[in-house]
């Protein structure tokens, strides 16, 4: 198939630019999203006399806009995006600056919101998007040249401004998150494994460095490792990661039935609809439930990669790859905390924790997959 | 693996992701099947704690069982201070906009000191559910806010707004710190709702019910992982009360009415229109002392003391401004009962020979104690001639009552000038009046069941010596002359009766002589309406007169609504159908304006009713308390209801 020859194309040959598998990926993680954030909400909204759908209405709302998102994104050419990545990264950084000042709103000691209209914004996610597009941007110019450490430094310094800002809100886990983009797009980007290794040993360096002068604080650290030793911090992670456990393995094989766990249902759980939303499916649908879950979140990032295998330039590759590493990242430290073998960091389940956000950008990123795919060679 | 095309590149990361994948799936599968028992285990080797599921509250019912009081969920805003935190300030301007209420209220809600620092705090009720949804939606914004639901009493309205009986069942409020030093409330906590007036207090312990609980597994922190065991809470039971809306709101209709009324009326004494701050009626079951109306002006909103109220506030709103709503005036108000005093005298007096039915006696403009100087006056300055004692009592003539008064001085306190006899100051005189009175229930607390009863005062000369001891710059006399009985056989000088104590007397006038302690709760219930205690009348107190005294008495009191004192207040009245007889009284208190009395028997059919009327500062009896009792007559019967028209003074 020759798009530049203007050939016509068959619906199949259309079905497939659409990649039916990863929007069937999608569907399926909003439809369990939504199942599980109902299970989770319902019962404590109805003790007090609410609609117990307001939190499955909300989210089947913000559903409906990632959606004009997605077909938005996919009816533009991908390509347009990287002429913008410069304007888009340095709105992403202004915007980070913005939100330390009196402009943001502090919660829990964490300034990290826009507040618009009853909505709350949060410009790092908007950020990540932004590093995306920009490392993608900024190594397709090297035509698959492998970087020199020069510009292995310079892809550094890119990442490392908007992951300062994050920081400093402060917001370890975002922060990590960006650096982990880099380490993928990098990858992806031919650096050689030395020097992939040298960012390796420079970035433990200065996260020792920066804790020994007491950038890093010690309780984020302790946030970061109790889930090595939950009984060292009875304070709150390790609460959160015992009770979610305890809800999965309650869950058992087949799981106790839609609406039937009393982790669940009794409010046990906290923070179950956003951050924990994976041990509603792991209380009341099982390993089995679980196990399916994991499958789809699986073929979505291995829908991602593909993309970036067969994308017609190395900018859609690179961003496509970064999309596949993020989301694949995001997936695995979510679940990872729920079943406690991850620290517990904040981070969403795409497309199935509660939250206009997240799911927004991860609406934009599956939309720049679509738009990469068709225009794709595979 | 050759990493130099970019597709293996992209194929490397794919393996990585399915190799953490992996690992994902093999920690679910060791929590979720191998670990299953041992994570279940875990939980339960963790402590176990005891939640509270509060029980709701009985209702109170009329006499039908029509619902006066029931309860209804109400959104609150609870607020945990410590987990507020730092960010207490931005919360509180946040919760400000979206409840309209302003910050610097909410901060003082928030310090509240009868709540512990661990407990959240309420800092709103009855929130709308937009309100609630706005609050629920910014939870990880709002750190520390919560939104419960909280059943809160629901009142019924009359028709012309305002609760029915707010007197009668009183009002919730929070638990104080001083009920929570008593042991007698040893079961409550902070911010507990507990019955402050009325019904509502004096059958807390029926009302309330027993809180349940569920057990539930907490870990170290005392955060619940699972519940264990539970007890249902047993619903407070529901109150059955003696009083009947229809004829309640009919009371309470006329006596604001009425006594709005009576302000456009002038008094010719004070050259101003009367003032009438305030006043009490009352309908009362003759034959078992069932209370059927209850009604006291001004009245209050029940379902205002939700929180406390600020002392400042409390003032304005229920202090001496606003002449004291929260007072029910029926049993709280004492007064000087005047002339709706007569029969007692006068029966007192048959009893003890003081006078005679088949005597004919002087009716003068005035009468002066013999030897003295000092002027007692009739109501009119009309020499009304010689006349029976039954039309001295339709017609109140004063003058035929003093000399009962002074009789009694001269029966009982022999003055030592007389016949030289020191009189024994050791042993307390007999006094046949005060005892007759308070055998009649004046100067005691009729026993109601309602809080803070006052017992009114029968004035006797110990009684005298030792208030003006105590108070001698409102009291300067201390020794009992004769001016105290005569002004006592009218019902002025220093006797104080009750509302509640007149209509009890009236009520064992009409049925022959026995007092029945009143009451205003039938029947403690369940919901179901099985009865579970039950009041008795109890009228097993005789009065200390012979029937036939009773019936003469009462007999004479017919012709008061007819063509005496109150003949104007009850023109065109059928009293073919209905028998009425009552006596109005017109009180003098110092400094102020006369206070209008009207007591009434009732009966028609197998139905009787006796009805009292105060208004303080409402001028004559037959001016402003007789119209009113006579729009509650006709309610009770069901007659059409005459409007308020000027009626003259007489008694």
């Amino acid at each position: 198939m020759d798009l530049v020859a203007g050939g016509r194309l068959g619906l199949r040959d259309r079905i497939r630019q659409l990649d039916p598998i990863l929007m069937a990926c999608v569907v399926s993680l909003t439809a369990i999203g939504l199942l599980s954030i109902y299970s989770a909400t319902h019962q404590s909204l109805r003790t007090l006399d609410l609609d117990p759908g307001f939190y499955l209405r909300r989210q089947a709302a913000f559903i409906a806009v990632g959606l004009v998102v997605v077909v938005v994104l996919a009816s533009l050419d991908f390509r347009f995006l990287r002429i913008y990545a410069p304007v888009v990264y340095g709105i992403s950084v202004l915007l980070l600056l913005l939100v330390a000042t009196p402009l943001g709103t502090e919660v829990a000691g964490s300034q990290r919101w826009f507040q618009l209209l009853g909505y709350q914004f949060q410009p790092s996610e908007f950020a990540k998007v932004a590093l995306m597009l920009m490392l993608a941007a900024f190594l397709s110019d090297l035509r698959g040249r492998e970087p020199t450490l020069g510009e292995i430094g310079r892809a550094c310094g890119l990442t490392a401004l908007p992951a300062a800002l994050v920081f400093l809100q402060p917001d370890l886990g975002t922060a990590i998150v960006l650096a982990a983009i880099l380490v993928g797009v990098l990858v992806v980007a031919a650096a050689r494994p030395r020097h992939l290794g040298i960012l390796f040993v420079s970035a433990l360096v200065f996260f020792v460095g920066a804790l020994q002068i007491g950038l890093i604080r010690e309780y984020q650290v302790s946030r970061l490792t109790s889930f090595l030793d939950p009984e060292s911090d009875p304070l709150r992670s390790g609460y959160n990661r015992e009770q979610a456990e305890i809800a999965i393995g309650a869950g058992g094989l087949f799981g106790r039935g839609y609406l039937q766990g009393s982790q669940t249902n009794l409010d046990f759980v906290p923070e179950q609809h956003t951050d924990f939303v994976f041990t509603v499916v792991g209380e009341e649908f099982g390993f089995v439930g679980a196990a399916v879950l994991l499958g789809v979140l699986l073929t979505l990032i291995w829908r991602a990669f593909r993309i970036a295998r067969g994308a017609p330039d190395l900018f859609g590759s690179y961003v496509a790859a970064a999309i596949g590493t993020y989301l694949g990242l995001q997936a695995f430290v979510n679940v990872g905390m729920t079943v406690g073998i991850m620290p517990i960091t904040g981070i969403p389940l795409p497309f199935v924790s509660y939250g206009g956000t997240a799911l927004l950008v991860n609406s934009c990123l599956v939309g720049i997959l679509i738009s990469i795919n068709r225009r794709g060679v595979a | 693996m050759n990493l130099r095309r970019a597709d293996e590149r992209v194929r490397f990361l794919g393996l990585i992701a399915v190799g953490l994948f992996s690992i994902l799936g093999l920690r679910l599968w060791f929590l979720q099947v191998l670990t299953d028992d041992a994570a279940r285990a875990a939980a339960r080797d963790n402590a176990i704690r005891v939640l509270p599921i509060a029980a709701p509250r009985g209702r109170i019912l009329d006499v039908d069982g029509e619902v006066l009081v029931d309860n209804r969920g109400s959104l609150q805003v609870m607020v945990d201070r410590q987990q507020l935190g730092g960010d207490a300030e931005r919360v509180l301007l946040e919760l400000s906009q979206v409840l309209g209420v302003d910050a610097t209220e909410l901060g003082i809600r928030l310090q509240d000191p009868a709540y512990y620092a661990f407990a959240p705090v309420p800092i709103a009720e009855d929130v709308t559910p937009e309100q609630a949804y706005w609050i629920e939606e910014r939870g990880p914004l709002l750190p520390g806010v919560e939104v419960v639901s909280m059943p809160i009493r629901r009142y019924r309205p009359t028709p012309i707004g305002g609760a029915v009986a707010p007197h009668v069942v009183g009002y919730l409020g929070q638990v104080s710190p001083e009920q929570l030093a008593d042991p007698a409330f040893i079961d409550y906590r902070a911010g507990d709702e507990v019955g402050q007036s009325g019904v509502e207090a004096t059958y807390e312990r029926d009302l309330r019910g027993r809180e349940g609980y569920v057990s539930v597994r907490v870990d170290a922190r005392g955060r619940t992982i699972e519940p264990i065991g539970r007890r249902e809470p047993v619903p407070g039971a529901d109150i059955r009360l003696t009083i009947d809306a229809d004829v309640q709101i009919a009371a309470q209709d006329a006596l604001r009415f009425g006594i709005e009324h009576a302000r456009t009326v002038y008094d010719p004494n004070t050259l101003k229109n009367l003032k009438a701050t305030g006043g009490a009626a009352i309908v009362i079951d003759p034959t078992t002392g069932a209370i059927r109306a209850l009604a006291s002006f001004p009245t209050y909103d029940p379902a205002a003391f939700t929180r406390p109220i600020p002392s400042r506030r409390f003032d304005e709103e229920f202090g001496e401004g606003a002449e004291y709503p929260l007072l029910n005036r029926g049993l709280q108000g004492q007064y000087p009962p005047a002339s709706t005093f007569k029969p007692w005298i006068l029966l007192s007096a048959l009893t003890r020979d003081v006078v005679d039915i088949s005597r004919g006696y002087e009716c003068p403009p005035y009468w002066s104690v013999p030897g003295d100087t000092r002027i007692f006056r009739n109501w009119t300055s009309e020499d009304r001639g010689t006349m029976t004692l039954a039309t001295a009592l339709s017609e109140s003539c004063d003058t035929v009552f003093y000399p009962m008064g002074y009789e009694y001085w001269r029966f009982y306190y022999p003055p030592p000038w007389l016949d030289g006899v020191e009189g024994n100051d050791d042993e307390p005189p007999i006094e046949p009046l005060q005892r007759d009175l308070r055998g009649s229930g004046f100067g005691e607390r009729t026993g109601v069941d309602l809080p803070s009863e006052l017992p009114g005062r029968i004035p006797d000369a110990v009684w005298k010596r030792s208030i003006h001891e105590r108070l001698p710059e409102q009291f300067p006399y201390g020794d009992w002359v004769p001016g105290d009985f005569v002004n006592m056989s009218i019902g002025q000088g220093d006797t104080l009766t009750t509302p509640l104590q007149m209509a009890v007397a009236y009520a064992a006038l009409q049925n022959g002589g026995r007092l029945c302690r009143p009451h205003v709760v039938a029947s403690v219930q369940r919901a179901s309406g099985r009865i579970l205690r039950q009041t008795e009348p109890r009228c097993r107190t005789r009065l200390p007169f012979s029937r036939d005294d009773l019936s003469y008495v009462r007999d004479s009191l017919e012709q008061t609504v007819r063509a005496g004192t109150a003949a104007a207040a009850f023109s065109g009245f059928p009293f073919d159908r209905v028998w009425v007889s009552g006596k109005t009284g017109t009180a003098q208190v110092f400094g102020s304006q006369d206070y209008s009395w009207f007591a009434a028997m009732t009966r028609y059919g197998g139905r009787s009713a006796v009805v009292v009327v105060l208004v303080e500062q409402g001028g004559h009896g037959s001016t402003t308390a007789a119209p009113i009792a006579r729009r509650i007559i006709e309610a009770i019967y069901g007659l059409a209801l005459t409007a308020y028209t000027d009626v003259a003074g007489t008694d």
